[in-house]
């Protein structure tokens, strides 16, 4: 068995105290949610922090809130698995249940933290592109106090974020969607179930009877960064939904998005699959937001 | 049918509590005072000399207790083909040459594990590097490198098989069919990594506790590299968390465990990280299988013509055996009334293939399947009706190999069309959805004696006690599989007796009955279960002549031994508990302990083995036309295993070879760049789990086979094999893609069905 490296562990209980010894630690300290992509990470000898600190017992920090006028709070240690079955959530903000259910396993969703999904910056990160269609915003603390950042500005590259020396995610909160809209994420990956991302979408659409007024479009796992489709959400706009008009804001899509070829997927695959799950993200996201 | 108390009962399995619990003791588990913990240096190079090994830094490490090269060991090679000591082509370290990424060159034995990974990284190897060749048609070619001097062909093994006259048959068909496949390598993948843990007592012999399924081989290979003698050398199998071909041969941890043992004085452990397994384990073998078959306008078949490269990797391994059934396998389901095989094992840098469930078969069977699916749609009939004109059937004779006593393979046909309304989905497909065939056959055990062994094939000792329990002793090794449960079943059906009533004592080699030859080829219910019944029997004839003296019966009486009772058949009154008639016998023998032994090695059974499965799969599924991605609906299976001695356990490993075959078909593969294997962890070799599992339905056909343990047949590897060929049957016929070479991935799909030219983006 992969064994860890030696580190201290350390427990505060307040965001402040966290933020403290983040800034004492410096290079050497990490912050630990749930652990499951750091101690992994940690184990193949990726990362060796000295010093562990970890957020799960910062009381309150595992927040989940909904107000009609203020919108969802997802704070920094609530859950995979809590987020997923939140009646709130599942009743205002579906998508974003689903794609907290379609990360990882039972063991990981009751280990693991949305807010960690995030941090760790994977192109592939299942719960980022939903957010980033929704319109989310990452709320942050550090040493030089608290700062706001929409979610679409957070990702700098792989496992690379905005995230400033002894900053951290407090929580993020994801507004009302405006009425008429509708979100939805697709993803897809070569085993089935359980597995790596391969290629992403995710679109929140708002309709105007049946036409499409607005829609934010993202594709996840084909760049450094899930990618906006600007391109393709503009040909989407003031068009009712149809097949051709799919088609064509696919095609625009996988024009704005960068695949590369790594084990998971060749470029040539992803670049086909682009424009296929783009296409039924917005057609999904449209029907839903009739439905409501 | 005969009617039975245990044998064919949903039995608990008896490891179940402790797998489940948590308690039961695999080798990692194990510790003992002193030990020291083994890490083991790998090459990085695909094919290379080694000039020099300095070992001097990594020994002065504090904490390091012993460090070993491929100078320090005799030089004794080995290889489980002892019949043909030029196929033994490994040492435990490497000597002189690697010749593959990962091939193990220098072994560490330190107080804990980092210390003994630190001083991994502090041994100087120099290599001079020499080309590589990482596919057959590369390593065959003239002026190839060669990987062993003593094989300038690269060619290690090359088996033919002939009978009736194939060109002949050839020319009187009205359809003749060719087709070359390729398979490829996948890995065992069980969950529990390969680990031993050796002591070395006072005396010098030693103790080797491994996650084996062969402890008599290993327990022979071991002394003959350790150069000592058989009975010094003691292996424990303690619970192993499966091993699908992959633990059946020593291996180089087993070796520098009980080496290092013995230089140190102190016990040392060898655990293998899933990154190693993934990196230099064995796998299945690749093939190139070429094939032509000839027909009759009615679908009969005249012959077949069968050539297959194996891709064997850098070292023999189990690759020989992989060569002759993959030979035998061509030949059967059908009857073929001309056939010509030849087989090549072929040696390349890469981790050696070796023997993995169905151990050629999977491969062969995949081809043919395949062929007669695309015959059956060529000649315009039904793939079921074209397996059935030509099906073997019990009494088939292979010409000098093996005759097929019981054979339910026409009734499987029958039921699994039934069972999954065939007629109907192939008639009035659904978009998107396809349904599809495949068929196995499988040996229940190997009658070919290439390991040399004089002891019998399969051995159990049984001792009896007045109390009216049971003890016994096998050398069956329980990889997962359930043996334990099968062989104590049959043990408790023969003696009358209940489960609970019998201990049983498996696999150690010091205490277990010599010997048995282990646990592959799907040999142990029918093997061991007939050492069993062979014990049971020569203790019953005890109990019988006893019960027989006491109530002064009649000599033509014929006994039964049920219900915990001893008595003339019919005359239930005139009988004795067992533990009575167990004491009677005793006393009448001046308190000479009840035991007997009992043995099978199958006589007179053809060069193959002595009982063939039968079985039909029927996989649904549908394809999204867009992304490729296939989504397996169903799968309905009818299969012959003769007397199903436990049917959970049967289910069991129907839903594992599933699993198996899933992975095979459509997600499984190493990504190899040259000689180096990419994909070393889960996240990325893409093995199939719970999640992904399809509902399947399963009918047993009911045969009975006379030279099975109440008329048991194998159920743990053939079902291993009709899922991949089913699967892609299926993806044809809901998307038009043939796949001729595994594993069916979307790309392939898109690129069959909707074929364009690569974009620009993709060369970003
Ligand atoms: C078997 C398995 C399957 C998986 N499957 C999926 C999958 O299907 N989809 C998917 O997207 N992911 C998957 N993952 C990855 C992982 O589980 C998720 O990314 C998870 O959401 C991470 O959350 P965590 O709380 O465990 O983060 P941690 O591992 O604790 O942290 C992750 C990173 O974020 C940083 N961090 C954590 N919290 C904060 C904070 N508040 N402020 C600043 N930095 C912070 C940490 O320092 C670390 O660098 C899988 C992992 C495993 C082991």
């Amino acid at each position: 068995m992969k064994r860890l490296s030696y580190f201290e562990y350390r427990v505060p209980k307040t965001v402040e105290e966290a933020i403290e010894l983040f800034e004492s630690g410096g290079a050497d300290a990490r912050l630990m949610a749930g652990g499951t992509d750091l101690l992994m990470k940690m184990k193949h000898g990726a990362m060796t922090p000295k010093i562990l600190i970890s957020l799960k017992k910062i009381d309150g920090l595992d927040t989940i809130a909904f107000s009609e006028k203020t919108g969802l709070t997802i704070g920094a240690t609530a859950l995979l698995a809590d987020v997923a079955s939140h009646p709130d959530i599942v009743e205002h903000y579906p998508a974003v249940a689903e794609a907290a259910r379609g990360t990882a396993n039972v063991q990981v969703r009751n280990m693991g933290t949305v807010v960690g999904n995030l941090c760790n910056a994977s192109p592939a990160a299942d719960n980022a592109p939903t957010l980033l269609a929704m319109g989310a915003t990452v709320h942050i603390q550090g040493a030089g106090g608290k700062r706001d950042l929409p979610l679409e500005e957070f990702f700098k590259g792989p496992g690379l974020t905005a995230l400033r020396g002894a900053e951290m995610v407090t929580s993020l909160s994801v507004p009302l969607p405006p009425a008429g809209a509708g979100a939805a994420y697709l993803s897809l990956s070569a085993r089935g179930k359980l597995d790596c991302t391969a290629v992403g979408a995710a679109a929140m659409v708002t309709m105007k009877g049946d036409v499409c007024d607005d829609v934010r479009l993202f594709i996840a796992s084909c760049g450094p960064t899930p990618l906006r489709a600007p391109g393709a959400e503009q040909i989407m706009r003031g068009k009712p939904i149809s097949d051709d008009i799919l088609e064509k804001a696919g095609e625009i899509a996988t024009g704005e998005a960068s695949p590369i070829t790594d084990l998971r997927a060749s470029a040539d695959y992803r670049t086909r699959i682009i424009a296929v799950l783009a296409g039924r993200a917005i057609k999904a996201a449209s029907k839903r937001a009739l439905a409501r | 049918m005969k009617k039975f108390s245990i044998v064919g009962k949903h039995v608990p399995r008896n490891d179940a509590r402790a797998k489940a619990t948590g308690t039961a003791v695999y080798t990692d588990d194990i510790k003992l005072p002193g030990m020291l913990h083994g890490r083991i240096l790998r090459s990085p190079l695909a094919h290379a000399r080694i000039v020099s090994i300095d070992t001097s830094k990594a020994a002065a490490l504090p904490g390091v207790k012993c460090v070993i090269t491929g100078q320090d060991i005799p030089k004794v090679k080995y290889g489980n083909w002892r019949l043909f000591p030029d196929t033994q082509d490994e040492y435990a370290l490497a000597v002189d040459k690697v010749r593959f990424i990962g091939d193990e060159v220098a072994a560490v034995a330190a107080v804990d594990l980092d210390i003994a990974e630190e001083a991994l990284s502090l041994i100087d190897v120099e290599y001079v590097e020499l080309p590589g060749v990482f596919d057959v048609d590369a390593s065959i070619k003239e002026g190839a490198p060669v990987l062993h001097d003593y094989c300038p062909t690269n060619i290690s093994v090359n088996r033919k098989i002939h009978y009736g006259d194939v060109e002949k048959a050839f020319a009187e068909s009205d359809y003749v069919r060719e087709d070359i496949f390729t398979v490829h390598a996948v890995s065992h993948a069980y969950l529990e990594p390969c680990s031993s843990i050796a002591q070395c007592d006072l005396d010098g012999r030693i103790t080797l506790w491994t996650s084996t399924q062969v402890p008599y081989i290993i327990q022979c290979l071991l002394a003959s590299t350790l150069e000592m003698r058989e009975n010094d050398v003691r292996i424990i199998k303690p619970f192993v968390g499966g091993g699908f071909g992959g633990k059946m041969e020593l291996r180089t941890w087993e070796f520098c465990s009980a080496f290092m043992a013995k230089k140190t004085g102190k016990p040392v452990k060898f655990t293998l990280s899933r990154e190693e397994e993934f990196l230099a384990g064995r796998r299945r073998h690749p093939m190139k299988l070429y094939s032509k078959v000839g027909f009759k306008k009615d679908g009969t078949i005249t012959g077949k013509d069968f050539r297959v490269h194996l891709d064997g990797g850098a070292y023999n391994a189990m690759g020989p055996t992989a060569t002759f059934l993959c030979g035998n396998f061509g030949a059967m389901l059908y009857r073929y009334p001309s056939y010509s095989f030849q087989g090549e094992h072929i040696y390349t840098n890469k981790p050696p293939a070796s023997a993995m469930r169905g151990f050629g078969a999977p491969q062969a069977i995949f081809a043919t399947e395949t062929q007669m699916s695309i015959a059956a749609e060529e000649l315009g009939m039904d793939p079921i009706e074209l397996r059935i004109k030509n099906a073997q059937v019990s009494g088939d004779k292979i010409p000098g190999v093996a005759t097929i006593s019981t054979c339910g393979f026409i009734e499987a046909l029958e039921k699994v069309a039934q069972m999954s309304d065939w007629k109907e989905k192939r008639a009035n497909p659904k978009e998107g959805r396809g349904i599809g065939i495949g068929c196995y056959s499988f040996i229940s055990g190997g009658a070919f004696n290439w390991f040399n062994t004089q002891y019998p094939y399969s051995a159990a000792e049984v001792r009896v006690f007045d109390d009216g329990t049971a003890h016994l002793l096998t050398m069956a090794a329980d990889i997962g599989q359930g043996c334990d449960t099968a062989v104590k079943q049959i043990l408790a059906e023969s003696l009358g007796l209940k489960m609970e009533d019998i201990r049983i004592t498996s696999a150690d080699t010091a205490m277990t009955p010599q010997a048995d030859l282990g646990a592959w080829g799907s040999r142990l219910t029918l093997f061991n279960g007939n050492a069993v019944l062979n014990a049971a029997e020569k203790i019953k004839a005890k109990l019988f002549g006893a019960v027989s003296a006491r109530f002064n019966l009649n000599v033509i009486h014929e006994f039964e031994c049920k219900d915990g009772k001893v008595y003339p058949k019919g005359r239930p009154d005139r009988g004795l508990t067992f533990g009575e008639a167990v004491g009677l016998v005793q006393k009448a023998n001046r308190g000479e302990p009840l035991i007997a032994h009992g043995y099978y090695t199958p006589r007179d059974k053809g060069l193959v083995t002595p009982a063939f499965s039968f079985g039909a799969q029927v996989a649904e599924v549908e394809v999204d036309k867009k992304t490729g991605i296939v989504d397996v609906k169903k799968f309905w299976t009818a299969h012959d295993c003769g007397t199903v001695i436990n049917p959970r356990a049967a289910e069991g490993q129907l839903e594992g070879s599933i699993q198996m075959g899933l992975g095979y078909a459509l997600s499984e593969q190493f990504i190899m760049d040259g000689g180096k294997t990419l994909n070393t962890n889960f996240l990325d070799y893409k093995m199939p789990n719970a999640m992904d599992m399809p509902p399947s339905e399963v009918v047993h056909i009911e045969t009975y086979e006379p030279e099975g343990p109440m008329g048991a047949k194998e159920a743990g590897e053939g079902l291993a094999i009709p899922t991949a060929p089913a699967i892609a049957e299926a993806v044809f016929s809901a998307t038009g893609y043939r796949c001729r070479d595994l594993p069916i991935t979307p790309e392939k799909i898109l690129n069959a069905i909707e074929p364009r030219e690569r974009p620009k983006s993709a060369v970003k």
